[in-house]
């Protein structure tokens, strides 16, 4: 479960929020997309969430444990995050990748090994040994698929995801997406996409939230967007896009 | 580990400002001054207990004196003339008679340095030409060239060229008109092989020169006295000569017995015959039987496999020296530039005042740079050590903070959403990445310190420069490839050897 109250994100005093007192709530094992157009909101609203940026008032839960009073390191380890173009580590190769924070950890090699095992298989790349190569031998999609794999690599109950395929191809972003929904059937996770891509949200999303300007214009499902759209400004985000 | 370095360096720094049991002899870097240095110090481990230190091949009066005046080292050889006009910066010319005293008494009124009676000879500067020039057939007195010499070519040392006493006042005396793209300034020991090749018409010597004889040149006479007399002289910091009066005793034995005749005559055995400067000295107090001991010297003429044995021990000397000014400097620059670098990529408003100066740094020439370390460090293996540090702080920091600096800052980013500490990131991501450059740093860092640590054999500090700058200064071309090429070979292998370790420590993800 992911919570936020009031959330509100200034980076000057002048200029108005980046993100400007929103709140919404993505219930366990559901999938929630943010999406808007570019200079929204939608990333830093993330990035709070991951503390990577530090909110200027409002409060965020996650499984009903307030980010307030937790160490951003110990809080960043609970969550999995996966980042545009996967955010692997070049100099490490697939395993060593999956394994970073386990190793940090200092986590028995042979349960790492296990479980990188069971991951390779939900990520679909156990057919050849994809362990020993390094990230610039691989395709885009299959970085993307390695950089999911760490984020489960803890088997944390929620999942971030900043614009996770929006560098791919529209063929490997299908297939992926059906890999996604399939693993969260499988694993019930609560996962947090932010996309601009309204097909993208529309496919994956249980609950679609849209902001501009830093607000939340409106949130609800598929269904809701498409039939209810909550003024002109939202109906011709959806049509302008789905159109395309 | 650092420490104990230190402490060692500290310790030799300054073991010989406590302990009396040792002298430090330094002399400049010309044949004379070479083989007046090794006389005296020959004399010393003849009739005393002493351990002899030779600091030999100094860069300059100035450097010697310097050295002299900080107790770097305790004694060397200096001429009159050198004293009363540059040091004392003096004009008027005197007898030399008075010019000593003049010297002497101020010596010691103003730094407590003695200078003993003089050798004998005088070694002023001269005007030298080709015998087989026909435009000189009828010249012999200097006045003879008065406005005579716009075309023709001059070269004169640096120092010449510098000093109260030296070009400015010897041209204005004379009238001599020289164009001013006819004037070269040159090392002294490249000035014969210029006027042999006839690139020069005129050149500015010693005139007990050895080479004189041996480049079959004639000497113009200062019929006007514009040179001031220049008498050697062994001078004595005022310690040792406190601290050690048989070394008084010792000088004594060499004053007044050295003819003009005698030290050209030595000088050319070094000069044309590639003896030893030690081997001349040698040969010279046995003649006059100032000496009992008994020692033997390889010939310089034999085979280059002979020669190579024969200098097997002071190559493996020079090549630890210089090994040790090498990769003891490159240590700890290594360590504290990549502190320094990672610190600047943290704090960038730092970098902004840090590289203009580090880049000024690189500026300044290697010598420039040794002369404005002597008065705080003295001579020897410290300033070097510091002059060094110095001039491979900027590759080493700039590679450092630039690697660091250029890594993709989503993939930081990522790291730290993934949940890395700012000392893991540091760690695990941005070291590794930053690997090549900083590698890449550090090879163009040993490259620049293997290079400018032939240098450090003008302040005293050893290494492989000390036969180079010998080798110059003597004409002897066997003598500067000693030097030459193992320091070629050194910064070949280092660059080689840090490659591979460069291969080792880079992941292969990252290479291209």
């Amino acid at each position: 479960m992911i919570k936020v109250n009031n959330l509100t994100k200034s980076f000057s005093q002048t200029k108005k929020p980046a993100v400007d007192d929103i709140s919404f709530e993505v219930e366990s094992g559901k999938i929630a997309c943010i999406i808007g157009t570019s200079g929204c909101g939608k990333t830093t609203t993330l990035k709070m969430i991951n503390k990577l940026v530090t909110p200027t008032s409002g409060d965020i839960y996650v499984n009903s444990l307030s980010c307030l009073g937790h160490d951003d390191v110990q809080w960043r380890r609970s969550i999995g995050y996966v980042v545009q173009k996967a955010g692997l580590l070049p100099h490490l190769n697939v395993f060593d990748n999956i394994s970073l924070l386990a190793n940090i950890k200092k986590r028995d090699k042979k349960q790492i090994k296990e479980r990188i095992t069971y991951l390779m298989n939900i990520i679909n790349m156990q057919d050849i040994d994809f362990l020993e190569r390094y990230p610039k031998e691989l395709s885009g999609g299959q970085q993307q698929r390695v950089g999911i794999a760490r984020a489960l690599m803890e088997n944390p109950s929620v999942l971030l995801m900043d614009e996770p395929f929006g560098a791919l191809d529209p063929i490997t972003r299908g297939s992926l997406h059906e890999e996604l929904l399939n693993l969260n059937r499988e694993l019930k996770k609560t996962i947090l996409i932010v996309t601009h891509d309204i097909s993208e949200a529309f496919k994956l999303g249980d609950q679609i939230i849209l902001m501009d300007n830093g607000k939340i214009i409106q949130s609800g499902s598929a269904d809701d967007f498409r039939d209810r759209p909550v003024n002109l400004m939202v109906k011709n985000f959806i049509q302008g896009q789905l159109n395309d | 580990m650092i420490k104990i370095v230190i402490i060692i360096l500290l310790g030799q720094f300054s073991l010989n400002g406590i302990c009396r049991d040792k002298i430090v002899i330094g002399s400049k870097n010309f044949t004379e001054s070479f083989i007046l240095a090794q006389m005296l110090a020959l004399l010393i481990e003849d009739s005393t207990n002493l351990k002899v230190e030779k600091k030999l091949g100094l860069g300059g009066t100035k450097v010697a004196f310097d050295a002299l005046k900080n107790g770097a080292i305790d004694v060397y050889p200096d001429y009159s003339g050198t004293g009363y006009s540059m040091i004392l910066k003096k004009k008027e010319i005197l007898s030399p008679v008075d010019t000593y005293q003049i010297v002497k008494k101020e010596f010691t009124e103003k730094w407590g340095i003695n200078w003993s009676k003089s050798l004998g000879f005088n070694n002023t500067y001269a005007l030298a030409v080709r015998k087989n020039d026909a435009r000189f057939e009828k010249i012999k007195k200097i006045s003879q060239l008065s406005n005579k010499v716009e075309k023709l070519k001059y070269a004169a040392p640096h120092e010449f060229m510098e000093r109260q006493d030296g070009h400015r006042g010897f041209s204005q005396s004379y009238s001599l008109n020289f164009a001013s793209n006819n004037i070269t300034a040159m090392q002294s020991g490249l000035m014969y092989s210029a006027i042999e090749d006839a690139n020069v018409d005129l050149i500015i010597v010693y005139s007990t020169d050895g080479r004189i004889k041996n480049f079959n040149l004639k000497l113009l006479e200062d019929d006007k006295s514009f040179f001031p007399p220049y008498q050697v002289s062994y001078l004595v910091g005022k310690k040792v000569y406190d601290d050690i009066p048989a070394l008084r005793k010792i000088i004594s034995k060499l004053e007044g017995v050295i003819s003009e005749k005698e030290m050209i005559n030595m000088n050319y055995q070094v000069d044309f015959y590639k003896k030893s400067p030690r081997q001349v000295a040698y040969e010279f107090l046995k003649k006059k039987q100032l000496i009992d001991l008994d020692f033997k010297f390889a010939n310089n003429t034999d085979g280059l496999f002979a020669y190579l044995k024969s200098k097997k021990q002071y190559l493996v000397k020079i090549l630890k020296e210089h090994l040790i000014l090498s990769f003891g400097t490159l240590f700890f620059s290594f360590i504290i530039s990549i502190l320094v670098g990672i610190l600047l990529t943290r704090y960038k408003y730092l970098a902004k005042i840090t590289f203009p100066f580090i880049n000024t740094i690189q500026t300044i020439p290697s010598l420039a740079l040794l002369g404005f370390l002597i008065p705080i460090f003295g001579i020897g293996t410290i300033p070097a050590i510091v002059a060094l540090f110095l001039y491979s702080l900027l590759p080493l920091i700039r590679n450092t903070y630039v690697g660091i600096q250029s890594i993709d800052k989503d993939l930081i980013e990522a790291a730290r959403g993934v949940g890395l500490t700012n000392f893991q990131i540091l760690k695990l991501v941005e070291i590794p990445l930053a690997l090549p450059v900083i590698f890449a740093g550090l090879r163009t860092a040993s490259v620049i310190v293997i290079g400018t640590a032939t240098l450090a054999a003008l302040i005293g500090a050893g290494g492989l420069g000390d036969p180079i700058f010998r080798g110059v200064a003597t004409v002897d071309s066997k003598l500067i490839l000693l030097g030459a090429i193992p320091a070629a070979l050194l910064a070949i292998i280092s660059d080689k050897v840090f490659a591979l370790i460069e291969s080792r420590c880079v992941s292969d993800g990252i290479k291209n």
